[in-house]
């Protein structure tokens, strides 16, 4: 019964979230208690499609197959943890995730926002309540996760092993997370598109929801990369897949879109800027949940599916996105464009790095959607790779990278360029130097890295030259540098961490493409391969038994180049219930390297080992990290509340970022 | 005693019916309609007095949070001054560009001031909407009739598709966690009779003991298992618990086999032989048991040597058999005399004749189909099947 009762509850919600929606946009001005009963609504929506949910997880958990989805996507001997994580590596349950995200957050601004203005409240929650209505309706009528199976079978179908991960647990919640949040944006600038209102406060209100959804999209984006390296056997990171692309554009632009709302807070400036990019960042987010469900793709991330839920999910996407730039077409003259600075300023910078974002938003999405669109309307395949996007993105990356540590050292409205390169001066002597160290002890080579190096030094140190700038290290004694390093507000150190990090991904990115080295053998058990100063011994080879699959063990003892050994174990799985194999690479961490070890399918009893070294690989994620981290200390930062800052005589004492 | 071993197993296949629930029973569409109006009218309470909730002055609040944040950006202005970022013109002019925007709110404000409060009328309309939706669209889509149905609680499936091993490790993880669940401990008990794991069965039966206190069938059953486990040494315990199964259940004949069978094997021949009358005395005269009984009687009663047939029986036997193998090997005969003779020879101990009397059958019906039982007695008796030593 509890499946029914989930079923009704999600139904429930959907009826909710639709009268909101009409409620709201037909009595938006009539104040505080239509804004009451909104918020009311959307923690009711959150909590029914909690239940909805609970339900679901307890159906998969109890191997309930009078439930279709469970019969798909379950089998009674999965763990425990892949039963749950089951429910949403499909795509009527993620649908189910999606939507209670979106709840989710749509409950929290009822619940943080009270001191929204009641219309801007309004209309905000009236927006979410459309989404949820629009994306619990296709959920519902075209697939219905509680659908049901008469007479139930008496084992289910098992879940793609690829997916039987912990990262099934991690990665699709937390992009999600990013995706959906970003919604709240798009609802902000919708409500403020509808209302007029569209003032600094509004920036205030909207920058921690867009710091949020960034936060949650850059550790979804990193555990999406570390998982594929790990789990799909090739050894590589980003593959510039059309599925990962369309959770890339999003985060390209919600990086502008924290940039830029950063200057209409500060400055009232950007203002239908920020809106616009407000908007393309959600509409970004839906076209990513577009291309996993409408089957047009084929990757890891799809799910298999027919083209009318393509067509219904399409026909959403130009309704939400189209009604959205209509609405902006209609009102975006309207608004009140905001105060002038020069061009080289705090606010100029922040453009620039807009500007190339923006651009390579476009490149992505033009090297993600051609092909589709030309195979749809020609019927040529073509495929755009990895070296279009690194040419093209690489080029528009790199110009950002040169400037951006001299963003946080322009003041606003009006600043000194040569200041701010005299006080980077420091920075770029230390990259320069460590850069040519480097090179010289690797052994110069005529390529891309050296200078690669160069940017993700630069960038780095110049994030940490700011916060040495601010606290006058050098210049004054050092206890009073601790003190003025310790009274700096959060948001320095965010920006600060956010930008070392940036630098730190470049770096490992740099040096794991340029020194990564690979070696593909024969390997019997008793021989020695050797890679980049590893010495690889093949131990033995066995088979064990889990509890639902077999596995082919290859026990390796490695020997590192400082002499110590380590035990490493590469599997190759073969899964009971659907006999679909999987590669269980073995990955051990040397510092930051790592050393990636593969075993091939036997071949005539001789095993085919795939070895890589991987140097500084893990920086690529420690970075994205960092960025995660910093954004999380930002939201820490009283100012970045919803509320008002409460100590605003502290607030005085320090300059606003 | 062998033969004892076997006669006596009680097979208890588990009944799926026994194995431990793991969920809630069944509840009637009556419970689950109650439940979603219940929700409903749940949800639509509190929209309703939500709207009636809190009263705060709105546009006090509203003018609040936008004056504090001017405040934030005017304290960020003297802060950049006095940090030297700006210039005393240029903070001036931040300062004047401030104090514009913040008129210019202001009298917006003014202008969009709320108009009208919401009616309950609307408010009414609203939440029966809610109502309507929900349960208009449940109807179509839903499946109230239709319980649940987790693994655990599908009996046909613990019957049809589990086998032994799997339902006993399903009940033991269960037992772990509940060791004191009696009934789970009488479900795995004859289980592991059945699978030869005689120490487990006694372990789970002194539990069920323990738990529930003992009785006739158990403490049978428990011996039972004891004295597969000595593996034919027998179990002084086991003797104590069948006695006291016999006395206390007069109406049971398994006790006194087993007792009987014990006693016969250490020789307490008189003890024996009341020991099985007793039982055959209980028998409906179908058991699978009473050949057994009976022999064992005849046993007991001969002072352990086996009863065999007199000396003039015995010839006289072995002219018959000795005229149905002559005319089997000149005119030929049916697959049940030659299964006669077979068996005729295995009786008067004569296993080499056996083996030649039913080569000779296999000779006559090549295919093992036609054969028929013939096959499954050589089998039992050990002799040389078609060729292959069993």
């Amino acid at each position: 019964m509890s499946i029914e009762l989930g079923h009704f509850a999600l139904i429930l919600a959907f009826a909710v979230a639709t009268v909101s929606t009409i409620g709201g946009y037909m009595f938006w001005r009539r104040g505080q208690r239509v804004a009451l009963v909104l918020s009311q609504g959307a923690v009711l929506q959150f909590v029914l499609v909690a239940a909805a949910f609970a339900a679901l997880i307890q159906a998969f958990i109890a191997s309930d197959f009078s439930l279709a989805l469970a019969v798909n996507n379950s089998h009674s001997l999965k763990p425990l943890i892949y039963k749950i994580s089951g429910v949403w590596g499909n795509h009527e349950g993620s649908m189910v995730l999606w939507i209670l995200i979106l709840v989710a957050f749509g409950a929290m601004v009822a619940t943080f926002g009270r001191r929204l203005p009641s219309d801007l409240m309004t209309l905000v929650l009236a927006t979410q309540s459309l989404l949820v209505a629009a994306f619990g309706g296709f959920t519902l009528f075209t697939s219905n996760p509680f659908a049901r199976m008469v007479p139930p079978p008496l084992e289910g179908n098992d879940l793609n092993p690829v997916l039987q991960d912990v990262g099934l647990a991690i990665h699709p919640p937390l992009l999600y997370a990013g995706y959906v949040g970003f919604s709240i944006c798009f609802s902000f600038a919708i409500a403020a598109l509808i209302s007029g209102r569209i003032d600094q406060a509004w920036a205030r209100w909207v920058r921690p929801w867009t710091m949020l959804s960034w936060t949650f999209l850059t550790l979804g984006i990193a555990m999406g990369s570390y998982w594929a390296y790990y789990e799909l056997g090739w050894g590589g990171w980003w593959f510039w897949d059309p599925v990962e692309n369309a959770s890339f554009m999003p985060w390209l632009a919600g990086t502008a879109l924290l940039h830029s709302a950063l200057v209409m807070e500060k400055r009232n400036a950007l203002k239908i800027w920020t809106i616009f990019l407000s908007i393309i960042t959600f509409s970004l987010s839906l076209l990513g949940t577009f291309l996993v469900r409408s089957g047009i793709l084929t990757s890891v991330h799809t799910f298999a599916s027919d083209p009318t839920r393509g067509l219904v999910i399409l026909a959403l996407l130009a309704l939400v996105i189209g009604g959205a730039f209509f609405l902006f077409a209609l009102r975006a003259s309207s608004l009140r464009q905001g105060g002038l600075f020069a061009p080289v300023s705090r606010e100029g910078a922040l453009i620039v790095n807009n500007l190339f974002l923006a651009t390579a938003v476009g490149a992505v999405l033009v090297g993600t959607l051609y092909p589709l669109l030309l195979d749809a309307l020609v019927g040529t395949t073509i495929s755009v790779g990895a070296p279009f996007f690194n040419l093209t993105f690489g080029a528009l990356m790199a110009p950002l990278l040169v400037v951006l540590p001299f963003g946080p050292f322009l003041a606003w409205k009006r600043a000194d360029v040569m200041a701010a390169a005299q006080r980077l001066m420091g920075a770029a002597a230390l990259a320069v130097f460590l850069t040519i160290l480097i090179s010289a002890l690797g052994g110069v080579s005529i390529s891309l890295a050296p200078l690669g190096l160069l940017l993700g030094f630069w960038v780095a140190f110049g994030a940490i030259a700011e916060l040495v700038d601010r606290s006058k290290l050098g210049r004054v004694p050092l206890g009073e540098s601790w003190r003025r390093l310790a009274g700096l507000p959060r948001s320095a150190f965010s920006t600060a961490i956010a930008h070392f990090g940036m630098g730190v991904t470049v770096l490992g990115i740099v040096a794991t493409s340029a020194w990564e080295t690979e070696l593909v053998t024969t390997l019997n058990p008793g021989e020695t391969a050797e890679l980049s100063g590893y010495s690889i011994a093949f131990d033995s080879f066995s088979q064990t038994a889990a509890q639902n699959y077999v596995a082919d063990e290859g026990h390796f003892t490695i020997t590192g180049p400082d002499g110590k050994t380590r035990p490493m174990i590469a599997e190759r799985r073969t899964y009971v219930a659907t006999g679909t194999p999987t590669t269980e690479a073995a990955i051990e961490t040397y510092g930051f390297s790592q050393l990636y070890l593969q075993l091939g399918e036997p071949l005539d009893d001789t095993h085919v080992l795939r070895v890589w070294f991987k140097p500084y690989i893990t920086l690529i994620w420690l970075g994205a990290l960092l960025m995660a981290g910093a954004g999380f200390l930002s939201l820490t930062d009283r100012r970045m509340r919803i509320g008002v800052p409460k100590r605003v005589a502290h607030a005085a004492a320090e300059p606003a970022e | 005693m062998m033969c004892v071993r076997v006669a006596f197993r009680v097979i208890r296949p588990i009944d799926g019916a026994f194995l431990p629930l793991g969920g809630v029973k069944h509840l009637g569409s009556m419970l689950f309609w109650f439940i979603a109006i219940a929700i409903t009218a749940i949800a639509c309470a509190a929209l309703f007095y939500a709207a009636g909730g809190r009263t705060v002055n709105v546009s006090a609040a509203e003018t609040g949070d936008s004056n504090s944040h001017f405040r934030l950006v005017l304290a960020g202005i003297d802060a950049d001054l006095a940090a030297g970022k700006l210039g005393e013109a240029e903070a001036n002019a931040a300062r004047s560009e401030l104090a514009r925007e913040i008129i210019r709110l202001k009298a917006e404000t003014g202008k969009t001031v709320a108009a009208g409060d919401l009616g309950r009328t609307p408010l009414l309309v609203g939440l029966a909407g809610i109502a309507i939706l929900a349960f208009a669209i449940y109807a179509a889509l839903g499946n109230p009739n239709l319980p649940g149905q987790p693994l655990a609680d599908r009996t046909e499936i613990a019957t049809q598709s589990l086998d032994l091993g799997t339902a006993v490790a399903r009940i033991e993880q269960q037992l772990a966690a509940k060791p004191d669940d009696v009934r789970g401990w009488a479900v795995i008990a004859p289980a592991y009779t059945e699978m030869g794991r005689f120490a487990d069965a006694a372990k789970a039966y002194r539990r069920v003991i323990e738990l529930s206190g003992p009785t006739p069938k158990l403490q049978t059953s428990l011996a039972e298992a004891l004295l597969l486990e000595s593996n034919g040494a027998g179990s002084d315990e086991a003797m104590t618990l069948l006695r006291a199964a016999s006395v206390s259940d007069p109406a049971d004949p398994l006790p006194r086999l087993y007792l009987a069978a014990e006693l016969t094997r250490t020789g307490q021949y008189d003890e024996a032989a009341t020991a099985w009358q007793g039982a055959l005395a209980l028998s409906q005269g179908t058991e699978p048991w009473l050949a057994a009984a009976q022999q064992g009687l005849a046993v007991a009663q001969n002072d352990g040597a086996p009863a065999g047939p007199s000396p003039g029986e015995s010839q006289m036997i072995a002219q018959m058999v000795g005229g149905l193998a002559d005319r089997l090997a000149s005119q030929g005969g049916s697959v049940e005399e030659w299964m006669q003779l077979v068996r005729a020879y295995l009786v008067l101990g004569d296993k080499a004749q056996a083996q030649m009397a039913y080569d000779d059958a296999v000779a006559a019906y090549p295919k093992a189909f036609d054969r028929g039982e013939l096959d499954s007695i050589a089998l039992n008796a050990g002799l040389t099947l078609n060729g292959a030593t069993p």
